[in-house]
């Protein structure tokens, strides 16, 4: 019962405490690059979602029964970044192979992936914190859901945006991270909810 | 096909290993001078929280590592431990050292956290750590305002997570202290 | 050959500046601008993975096969990064420890890997030296102004060292996620707007 509480203050606390996006700053790049429009945005989230969970587990296993085992620190950074490309790479061929429907609407953002640091980000942040198996995957489960959620809600910020009376100076990015920190105020409000 | 894919293969690997091999050199030159910041900062901060001990001792009780603090002559005039818990972020990492004799603390050092800059990293601040320092043992309450009692912690303004947090933590380990060493020992 | 390597270094400086022409490189730039001191270190440490990589890969450009140079890229990139990782733990271990998570992070800067794929394995070495030191200045002096901004604003102090005097009301909010993204956003615009008088 315990380890289960620990599981879903983990989870609820990287969803909306520590958003990935809006408080950590992790994964910006494809929150400003690919938050025009929420459908988009949400193929985008469900993407990375499955990346980050799928990585959770696979970085887990290597940090624990190679780097640990064999006392490799120094080489965490290359074998993560080795192991989230190539997880990437086999998710790709993976859902070309299978559901042509979900590659056509993945796809594009695929390749992507490999450099949004929120997934390596996610790598990092499970061995500092020390968690175990079953906690990792639904740490990387939760910073997946936290991220599209900030995502897609700031998609539909934007397209709410396109019909408003935008400054000339600030149309474009200024708008869009201007939009981003009363997002993240917003969020600040969450900081209290449940202490870990 | 074939001999491209192995051409792929090959240079891949090449850059592997040579990686691998430079940063094993790296990580063999640099670890002794990680290893020293972190046994010079624990020994500055077992200092910092008991001021007037002159040498130390590390003891294992019930599984945690205390430090015991001697003066000149040879008398224990106090204990450390790290204790660590759930900051706003992160977890955050402790020093605390106590008087057992009078039941009150030294003071505290914190060892590690990532609480967020210039707001919660302020619990490293001297400001902060003042509020524990000749701290009688009990169950502190964390104020917005100036302490008007001896187990209130005047929290750090807009931090009171943190704030909050590290009371908590300071007030468990003392209880765990107390458990080792069996109260007025 | 002069005149082209002074023009690839200009470029980064500010016509085509990483981060507020390109729009890249966001994460560390709103995360560890909150001191000017992480501000600096961490433009520092990004130019340095930038312009060691640079020149590796420019060097080696001929030896890469084409299917596998982003791979080889983010290899050797990642190897630099963790260098440079040990290095500051070892010798400046307060930095190390204030920028944390966001140095192994540099690993996927897109500033980092984009100019590989853009610049340095088409260029030569001494070119790519000139586009890199051009970048990571472009890089760092965004970095240090906006820390300066939200240190100044937040704290009342540059470089840790009180400016505004004690009559001041720090604006918290700045050195907090929201105002990273309000600062920059209002950053950017202001250059967007000094952009538009200069043509």
């Amino acid at each position: 019962m315990e380890e289960f509480r620990v599981v879903l203050l983990v989870f609820i606390s990287t969803v909306l405490i520590n958003n990935f996006i809006l408080v950590k700053f992790l994964g910006i790049c494809p929150f400003l690059g690919v938050s025009k429009q929420v459908e988009t945005a949400f193929s985008m989230g469900l993407a990375t979602t499955f990346v980050m969970t799928l990585t959770a587990a696979a970085t887990w296993l290597i940090n624990t029964y190679i780097l640990e085992a064999l006392n490799l620190p120094f080489l965490r950074y290359v074998s993560f970044i080795i192991v989230i490309a190539s997880l990437v790479q086999f998710v790709e061929m993976f859902i070309r192979k299978s559901s042509p429907v979900l590659y056509k609407a993945l796809g594009i953002f695929l390749p992507l992936i490999t450099t949004n640091c929120a997934i390596l980000g996610l790598a990092l942040l499970i061995p500092l914190n020390g968690y175990n198996f079953i906690t990792s995957v639904v740490f990387g489960l939760g910073a997946g859901i936290g991220f599209t959620l900030a995502i897609v809600l700031m998609a539909g910020l934007r397209e709410t945006l396109e019909f408003g009376d935008v400054p000339e100076t600030l149309q474009g990015v200024p708008i869009t991270l201007i939009l981003a920190g009363l997002m993240a105020m917003a969020f600040m409000g969450f900081s209290g909810l449940i202490s870990i | 096909m074939d001999t491209k894919i192995s051409k792929l293969v090959v240079t891949l690997s090449v850059i592997g290993i040579i990686s691998a091999i430079a940063l094993s050199f790296v990580y063999q030159w640099t670890t002794p001078f990680i290893e020293k910041h972190q046994l010079e900062a624990r020994k500055q901060a077992v200092r910092s929280v008991l001021p007037e001990a002159e040498e130390f001792q590390e003891k294992i009780i019930n599984g945690i590592t205390f430090f015991e603090g001697f003066d000149s002559s040879q008398k224990r005039i106090g204990v450390a431990m790290i204790a660590k818990g759930p900051g706003y972020q992160n977890i955050i990492e402790v020093m605390i050292g106590v008087n057992l004799e009078k039941d009150y603390i030294f003071g505290i050092d914190v060892l590690s956290h990532e609480e967020t800059p210039g707001l919660g990293a302020r619990i490293t601040g001297q400001q902060y750590r003042k509020n524990y320092q000749n701290k009688p043992f009990g169950d502190y309450n964390v104020v917005k305002r100036t302490p008007q009692n001896d187990l209130e912690v005047e929290a750090i303004s807009g931090a009171t997570i943190s704030s909050r947090s590290v009371a908590k933590i300071v007030q468990d380990a003392v209880k765990k202290i107390n458990e080792a060493y069996g109260g007025g020992v | 050959m002069l005149k082209k390597i002074y023009k690839d270094f200009k470029n980064g400086l500010w016509k085509e500046n990483p981060i507020i022409v390109l729009v890249i490189g966001m994460c560390p730039t709103l995360a560890v601008t909150n001191t000017v001191e992480n501000g600096l270190a961490m433009g520092i440490a990004t130019s340095f993975v930038l312009i060691s990589s640079e020149i590796v890969i420019s060097l080696f450009k001929k030896l890469i096969p084409n299917n596998v140079r982003i791979p080889s890229f983010i290899l050797i990139i990642a190897t630099f990064v963790t260098f440079t990782d040990y290095f500051l733990k070892a010798f400046f271990p307060d930095i190390a420890a204030s920028l944390s998570l966001f140095i192994p992070l540099i690993v996927v800067n897109c500033l980092i890997l984009g100019r590989q794929e853009a610049f340095a394995s088409k260029n030569p070495t001494s070119r790519a030296i000139a586009d890199a030191l051009g970048m990571g200045i472009g890089f760092t002096w965004v970095l240090v102004l906006l820390s300066a901004v939200r240190e100044l604003f937040g704290m009342g102090s540059i470089f840790g060292i009180g400016i505004l005097g004690s009559w001041y009301e720090p604006m918290v909010i700045m050195v907090l996620p929201a105002g990273a993204f309000l600062s920059l956003g209002i950053l950017v615009g202001i250059m967007n707007m000094i952009k538009r008088r200069g043509n």
